[in-house]
C-alpha cells in the first residue's frame, strides 16, 4: 500500500510548551500556593477562582501511556495489592507515587487538598479515598446523582448543594477565599474555552473533514487541565482558524477520505500514532468522537453554583444507555458517518459497560456497522497487536462491501 | 492463469488452487510451524508444478516474484503479511464468508472455530459479510482450548468430539481459562467422571462461548460451520442445541477460507480484465 503521509496540524507544535509549562507551573508554584488534585470531571472554575492549583492524575495517566510508562507503572501498583482490574489511570499515580523514579515527570506534586466527583465513575471514589489515606491529605467528594434519563431540577439542586459545602471546605483547608466575581471570570473563560472546542469538534462535518479524532486526542490537553484560563482560549482560537483555513481550501486531515468513522471510548494512548494510522492505510477518518465531546457542554445559567452542578452532573458517561446510544446516533447521522469503532477499554468500566447494546441500536437506527476493539488506554498489556489488525481489516472489508 | 488461496492459519497452511473456469484443480494442509510462509510457498510450488509440468525448482529459482507466477495468490490468515508471493492480503472473516457462500449458496451465518480465533459471520446476498464478532479477551471458546484440553484426555480435537457424542451427562466446565480449565480437567479425572463426559462437558464449554458471541449479530438460518474444529462432532452438536437452529458442517471445512481467498483472487481478476 502507497505510503499516506498524514497532515499534521501545525498549532499542535504548541502543546509540548503549553502543557509543559503547565506541570513546571504546579511543581515550583506549589511553595507559594495551593495545590488541589481534581478528577476530570470536578469543578475546576471554583478551584481555579480560589487561587489554587489544579493538577489532573486522570491526565498523568494518559501522559505516561503515550510516554510508554504505563505498564511498569501498573505492575507496581499491582506488586502493592491493587487488582489487575482496577482503571490504568488509578495505577499510572498510585504506581508513581510508589515508584517516582520511574515515574514521567518524577510523578506530580503533591496536593494540598483532594477534590473527586464520582460523575465519572466510582472508581475515583475509592482511588481518591486511597491517596487521602496514603498522602494524608483531606478529600472532597462530590456526589452528583447518575441520571438515566433527564436532569431532574432535585438532583441539580443536590448537588449545587454540596459546591456550597465544598467552598468552605476549600476555604477552611487552603485559607483561600471565593470571591463571586473572580467565578465569574473564570466561568466566562472556561464558557468560551468550551464554546471554541465545540465549534472545532463540529468542523469534522466538512467533507474531507479537516480533522482526524487523533488530532483532537492531541488538542483536547487545555480543554481538560487549563479549562478557565486565558492560554486554553488563545490555543483554541488559534486552532480553529487553522481548520477553517484548511476547510476553506477544501483540505482534508487525510490526503484521501474514502471512509468516514466515529470514535467512541477514550483514546489508545500507548499507540496514538500506530493505532490509529492503521486506518489511515485504509483511508479512513475519524470524523467524531463521543470521548472530546464530554468538554464540549457550554455552561448555562445565571446562579454561577448551579450553572456548575447541572453541567458537571449531565455529563454523558453519567446518563443511561438511552441517551448514550442517542449520542452515538447523532453523530453517525450528523458526520454522515460510514461505521463506528467502539474501543472496548478495560480499565473503564463505566464507559465500556454498554456497548454491545449501544452498537446494536446504532446500526439498527442508522445502518451503518460497528467494530468493537478490545484494549486499555494506558496499559499496553491488555493489547494483542494481530488481532486488533485481523478485526480493523475485515471491518474495512466490510464496508468496502 | 490460475488461483491460489493460502491460508496460514496458527495450526495448520492451507492452499486451495483454481484454474480460470473456477474449478478445484488442487488443495494441500500441512501445519504451520515455525516457518508458515515458507511451508505455504513449499505447498503452492507442489500446485503449480503438477499442473504446469513445470518442475517446483524452476519456481523456487525464480524466486518466486509474485509478477511471474502464472497464478493469482490472495493470502488469508494470521500469517497472511509473510508471503511474499501473495498479490493481496485479505482478512480470514471475508474468506470464510465467500468460501461459504460459494459451498452454500443459501448460507446467511458462518461460524469458523480457528486455532486462535472463532468468529461469527452474518453473510450478505453474493458472499459479502454483514456483520461479525470475534472471540474477546482471550482464547476461550478456540481451537487451541480444545487442543490443550484434549491433551489432558489423551485425546486430540477430532476424538473428543467422537468420545462426546456418546456421552450421557456431561461435566461442567466452569473456567473459560484454557490452563485453569485444563486443571479442571484433571480433576474431573481424579473424581471418577467417564472421558465421554468430560469431553462433553469441554465441547459445551467451546459452544457456549461462541454461542454468547453469536447472539452479539444475531443468527439466521442457514448456519454452516467451517474451520477445522467444524470436524468435531460435539461442538458441532452442542452448537445447534444451543442455538436452536441446524448446523452444517460444509465439506472440508477447514479449507473453506483458503478456498474463498483462491475465489477472492479470481473475482479480483476477473474485474480487472478487458470487458469484451
Ligand atoms: S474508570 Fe474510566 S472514568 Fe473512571 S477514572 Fe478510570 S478512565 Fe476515568
Amino acid at each position: 500500500m502507497a505510503e499516506l503521509r498524514y497532515r499534521r496540524l501545525q498549532t499542535l507544535n504548541r502543546l509540548p510548551r503549553l502543557m509543559g509549562n503547565h506541570y513546571l507551573a504546579a511543581r515550583y508554584l506549589r511553595y507559594v500556593r495551593p495545590v488541589a488534585w481534581i478528577t476530570s470531571g470536578a469543578p475546576v472554575e471554583i478551584i481555579r477562582a480560589m487561587g489554587i492549583l489544579p493538577v489532573y492524575p486522570e491526565n498523568y495517566g494518559a501522559l505516561c501511556g503515550s510516554r510508554q510508562a504505563a505498564g511498569t507503572l501498573c505492575q507496581v501498583a499491582e506488586a502493592r495489592g491493587y487488582s489487575r482490574e482496577l482503571c490504568s489511570y488509578a495505577k499510572c499515580n498510585l504506581g508513581s507515587l510508589a515508584e517516582p523514579r520511574q515515574a514521567p515527570l518524577g510523578g506530580l506534586p503533591r496536593p494540598t487538598v483532594l477534590v473527586a466527583c464520582n460523575n465519572i465513575c466510582g472508581t475515583v471514589t475509592k482511588w481518591y479515598q486511597a491517596l487521602a489515606r496514603d498522602l494524608r491529605v483531606p478529600l472532597f467528594l462530590w456526589d452528583t446523582p447518575f441520571s438515566p434519563g433527564e436532569l431532574t431540577d432535585g438532583g441539580v439542586a443536590y448537588a449545587a448543594a454540596q459546591l456550597r459545602e465544598m467552598v468552605r471546605f476549600l476555604e477552611r483547608h487552603t485559607g483561600h477565599k471565593l470571591h463571586q466575581d473572580r467565578l465569574n471570570r473564570v466561568m466566562d473563560k472556561s464558557r468560551e474555552a468550551s464554546r471554541l472546542w465545540s465549534e472545532i469538534r463540529l468542523l469534522g462535518r466538512h467533507r474531507p473533514s479537516p480533522l482526524n479524532a487523533s488530532d483532537l486526542f492531541i488538542a483536547m490537553a487545555p480543554i481538560v487541565v487549563l479549562r478557565g484560563t486565558d492560554q486554553a482560549i488563545d490555543f483554541y482560537r488559534e486552532l480553529k482558524a487553522e481548520l477553517a483555513g484548511r476547510v476553506a481550501k477544501g483540505e482534508g486531515a487525510l490526503p484521501v477520505e474514502r471512509y468516514r468513522l466515529v470514535w467512541d471510548n477514550i483514546a489508545i494512548w500507548h499507540k496514538l500514532l500506530r493505532f490509529y494510522g492503521q486506518f489511515l492505510d485504509h483511508r479512513a477518518c475519524f470524523v467524531a468522537d463521543t470521548y472530546t465531546g464530554g468538554w464540549g457542554t457550554v455552561m448555562e445559567g445565571d446562579d454561577p453554583l448551579t450553572a456548575l452542578a447541572r453541567t458537571y452532573t449531565g455529563v454523558f458517561l453519567n446518563r443511561g444507555l438511552a441517551y448514550r446510544a442517542s449520542q452515538m446516533v447523532e453523530l453517525v447521522r450528523d458526520f454522515g458517518a460510514h461505521g463506528f469503532v467502539m474501543h472496548a477499554n478495560r480499565s473503564c468500566k463505566p464507559y465500556t459497560l454498554f456497548q454491545y447494546d449501544i452498537r446494536r441500536m446504532v446500526t439498527e437506527q442508522t445502518g451503518v456497522p460497528g467494530l468493537v476493539i478490545e484494549a486499555d488506554m494506558a496499559d499496553p498489556r491488555s493489547y494483542a497487536e494481530e488481532a486488533v489488525k485481523t478485526r480493523i481489516q475485515a471491518f474495512m472489508e466490510t464496508l468496502d462491501g | 492463469m490460475f488461483f491460489a488461496g493460502v491460508d496460514i492459519g496458527s495450526t495448520a497452511v492451507k492452499v486451495v488452487m483454481l484454474d480460470q473456469q473456477g474449478k478445484v484443480v488442487g488443495c494441500e494442509t500441512t501445519r504451520t510451524g515455525y516457518r508458515g510462509a515458507e511451508n505455504a510457498w513449499h505447498l503452492l510450488k507442489g500446485l503449480l508444478a503438477a499442473q504446469t509440468g513445470v518442475t517446483p525448482e524452476v519456481w523456487g529459482r525464480q524466486g518466486g516474484d509474485p509478477a511471474k507466477l502464472p497464478v493469482r495468490v490472495v493470502a488469508t490468515g494470521y500469517g497472511r503479511h509473510k508471503l511474499a508471493q501473495a498479490h493481496r492480503q485479505v482478512s480470514e472473516i471475508t474468506c470464510h464468508a465467500r468460501g461459504a457462500y460459494h459451498l452454500e449458496p443459501g448460507t446467511a451465518t458462518v461460524i469458523d472455530i480457528g486455532g486462535q480465533d472463532s468468529k461469527v459471520i452474518r453473510v450478505a446476498q453474493g458472499g459479502t459479510v454483514l456483520d461479525f464478532a470475534m472471540n474477546d479477551k482471550c482464547a476461550a471458546g478456540t481451537g487451541r482450548f480444545l487442543e490443550v484440553v484434549a491433551g489432558a484426555l489423551e485425546e486430540n480435537v477430532d476424538s473428543l468430539g467422537r468420545l462426546a457424542v456418546a456421552s450421557n451427562q456431561p461435566v461442567a466446565i466452569s473456567s473459560t481459562c484454557t490452563v485453569f480449565a485444563e486443571s479442571e480437567v484433571v480433576s474431573h479425572i481424579a473424581a471418577g467422571s467417564s472421558k465421554e463426559n468430560i469431553a462433553a462437558g469441554l465441547c459445551l464449554a467451546v459452544a457456549e462461548r461462541v454461542a454468547g458471541m453469536a447472539g452479539r449479530i444475531g443468527v439466521q438460518p442457514r448456519v454452516v460451520m467451517t474451520g477445522g474444529v467444524a470436524h468435531n462432532r460435539g461442538v458441532v452438536r452442542a452448537l445447534a442445541t444451543m442455538l436452536g437452529l441446524p448446523v452444517e458442517v460444509l465439506p472440508d471445512p477447514h479449507l473453506v477460507g483458503a478456498l474463498g481467498a483462491a475465489l477472492l483472487a479470481r473475482d479480483a481478476f476477473a474485474n480487472n480484465q478487458p470487458k469484451t
